[in-house]
């Protein structure tokens, strides 16, 4: 009798928790089913969209015949946006070639520009007194909280010809500055025009926060005792840099590297709104014409989705790697 | 002891004050730009013509912030509000779905839960360019072009924040939970009176930067909002630099006063938000 009733009792608290599990379970389910068919429907579906549409002629302003409109008046075309946009010779081919130039160029200037200024300047920043520390940090890091809107009309200031306060500190030190900073397209120094080079300073006077913050970080969680050792051993400071902080910062040197990679690939304001790529195109970005052929100038949003892809398999390859970076043992 | 000294000695031939020089250069070259609009933003226009042009005004105005303020043919009240309201409803929405997801995720054991994270993450993977396109479509679709939900809509769940608020409510103790259970709280109600209490410091993390994200956005507004009175600010901004090119002093004053509210929110915040910005890079 009394094993029967501790069995039933048990059986009963079994099953009370059963249906407390499947309760639960109704819940996490009745939650997320919103959220994710929301995300079907704005990342999921559009990434679809985004594929199919680069392999169709489509532009909204004809009344396509099939699903989405694509079909009909806007035929699948196979490659053929593809085989445009790499061997063609209408203006936007034309144009998105130099731009996928130009931006390599950009981020090719841009990286190693940006990890001169950071890394010693994180060094050096690691090594004061904390007080000042936090007040340096946070002050490099304000152009990165700005509005990038509002940081072009201060370079377009910056860089007014003649008067604007660029001009004036090359002649103050018995320079002469360019006639136009960012709209002469005759001016190049080694291979690289002057107006992408402004463009290139001013974008990493907006973004070398991030990585100098970084920077910094890591190098707070690297043990002292390390860089200690090796003065102890007799190192200077120089070879204390080269020898121990920079091997032990190389896996972050190399993430922040490939995020810095990825969002030059991506620039856009300073690109449309400083120099609207300019000169002659020598600014002109694959963002730039992707848009520019999507909003602006045409609505040929199957050769803009084209594109989009080809910008998209870059950056896919990079993120693969930044993750793969993330996943590595890292020890100190 | 000699090592604690040299310790604080960071570069090599520049020694300490070199290096304080290094820094207060790196700081001058971070801030001049600022500090040369905000001192031009105060000249007459008379002074702004003058070549070459003195670094501070002679006579210092706030004439062109008040033609800002004031004047009747510029809706920047408007402006305003729907930056105010766009950057507020996103950072509600976000806050909202981020934390509960994320609740969702970290306490709940159900079938398909790995898979389910990773359709969510694919977001973080994906550049906004390549959904650009088919959002501004379905943005078409909805009857939203020129409609201020156009730039909510699309951005209501944000991967990077539901990925955030999970890690974080992992860390909470399960015991909490059952107690609640035990007095009869619902499943929702054990998310909004014994977990959501105590997220103050993520929120508050992931609130700034979503304000901030939004409060900047541009390039998604300037596809999908056309007419004066729905431009949010950055979209007024540009707007005034293609309209008074001749007229620099209220370019400049409009640009201060685009920055002036992040810089703002900054002053009180710059360690959260510096310590949000280097954890992102390592998510």
């Amino acid at each position: 009798m009394a094993i029967s009733i501790s069995s039933l009792f048990k059986k009963e608290v079994v099953e009370e928790g059963g249906k407390l599990m499947a309760k639960q379970r109704r819940f996490a389910y009745a939650s997320l089913i919103p959220i994710l068919l929301y995300m079907g429907l704005f990342t999921l579906f559009p990434i679809v969209w985004a594929v199919v549409m680069s392999f169709f002629d489509y532009t909204p302003i004809r009344e396509g015949s099939g699903f989405l409109g694509l079909g009909g008046a806007n035929p699948f075309i196979r490659m053929d946006n593809f085989i445009e946009l790499f061997t063609g010779t209408s203006k936007p081919a034309e144009v998105f070639r130099l731009a996928v130039r130009n931006t390599f160029l950009f981020t090719t200037l841009v990286l190693p520009l940006n990890l001169a200024v950071t890394l010693p300047l994180a060094v050096i920043l690691e090594s004061i007194n904390e007080r000042f520390k936090t007040l340096f940090r946070a002050i490099y890091f304000l152009p990165a909280i700005s509005s990038s809107v509002a940081l072009v009309t201060i370079w377009a200031y910056m860089y007014a010809p003649g008067w604007g306060l660029l001009s004036m500190m090359f002649k103050a030190v018995g320079l002469v500055p360019p006639k136009s900073w960012l709209q002469d397209p005759n001016t190049i120094y080694f291979g690289v025009p002057l107006a992408m080079i402004a463009v290139v300073v001013a974008h990493v006077w907006q973004d070398f926060g991030y990585n100098l913050v970084i920077f910094v970080a890591a190098l707070q969680s690297i043990p002292k005792t390390l860089r200690e050792a090796a003065r102890v051993d007799g190192a200077n400071t120089w070879q204390e840099f080269w020898l121990v902080v920079v091997p032990l910062l190389r896996r972050t040197i190399l993430l922040a590297s490939v995020l810095t990679v990825i969002s030059s690939l991506q620039v856009f304001v300073i690109f449309q709104l400083l120099t609207r790529g300019g000169p002659k195109n020598q600014t002109q970005t694959m963002l730039l014409s992707i848009y520019e052929n999507a909003f602006r100038f045409a609505n040929n949003l199957g050769l803009s989705a084209a594109m989009s892809m080809i910008l998209f398999m870059i950056i896919l390859v990079l993120t693969i790697v930044q993750f793969r970076i993330l996943r590595t043992e890292w020890e100190y | 002891m000699n090592v604690e000294k040299k310790n604080r000695a960071p570069f090599w031939i520049l020694g300490k004050s070199g290096a304080y020089a290094f820094l207060i250069l790196g700081l001058v070259a971070t801030l001049l730009p600022f500090f040369y609009i905000m001192v031009s933003s105060l000249k007459t226009d008379a002074e702004l013509r003058k070549t070459p042009p003195d670094f501070f005004p002679q006579q210092p105005t706030l004439k062109h912030y008040l033609t800002i303020l004031t004047d009747e043919k510029i809706p920047i009240e408007r402006n305003v509000a729907n930056s105010v309201f766009v950057s507020l409803a996103r950072v509600l929405i976000t806050l909202f779905t981020s934390s509960f997801a994320g609740y969702i995720f970290a306490k709940y054991h159900f079938k398909g839960k790995n898979l389910a994270f990773g359709v969510i993450l694919i977001q973080i993977m994906i550049p906004f360019q390549v959904v650009m396109i088919p959002n501004y479509l379905l943005v078409v679709k909805f009857g939203l072009i020129d409609r201020l939900w156009a730039l909510i809509l699309p951005a209501m769940v944000d991967a990077y924040g539901i990925f955030m608020m999970k890690q974080f409510i992992e860390s909470m103790p399960a015991e909490l939970m059952d107690a609640a259970r035990i007095d009869g709280a619902s499943e929702f109600g054990i998310y909004s009176r014994i977990i959501l209490p105590q997220m103050g410091p993520p929120l508050a993390s992931l609130g700034i930067f979503t304000f901030m994200a939004t409060w900047n956005d541009y390039l998604w507004p300037l596809i999908v909002l056309t007419s004066p009175e729905k431009r949010t600010i950055p979209l007024l901004l540009v707007w005034f630099q293609t309209q008074h090119t001749s007229n620099q002093g209220l370019v400049l004053a409009a640009s201060i006063l685009t920055l002036l509210p992040i810089f703002f929110v900054y002053i009180f915040l710059q360690r959260w938000i510096v310590d949000q910005a280097t954890q992102s890079a390592f998510k």
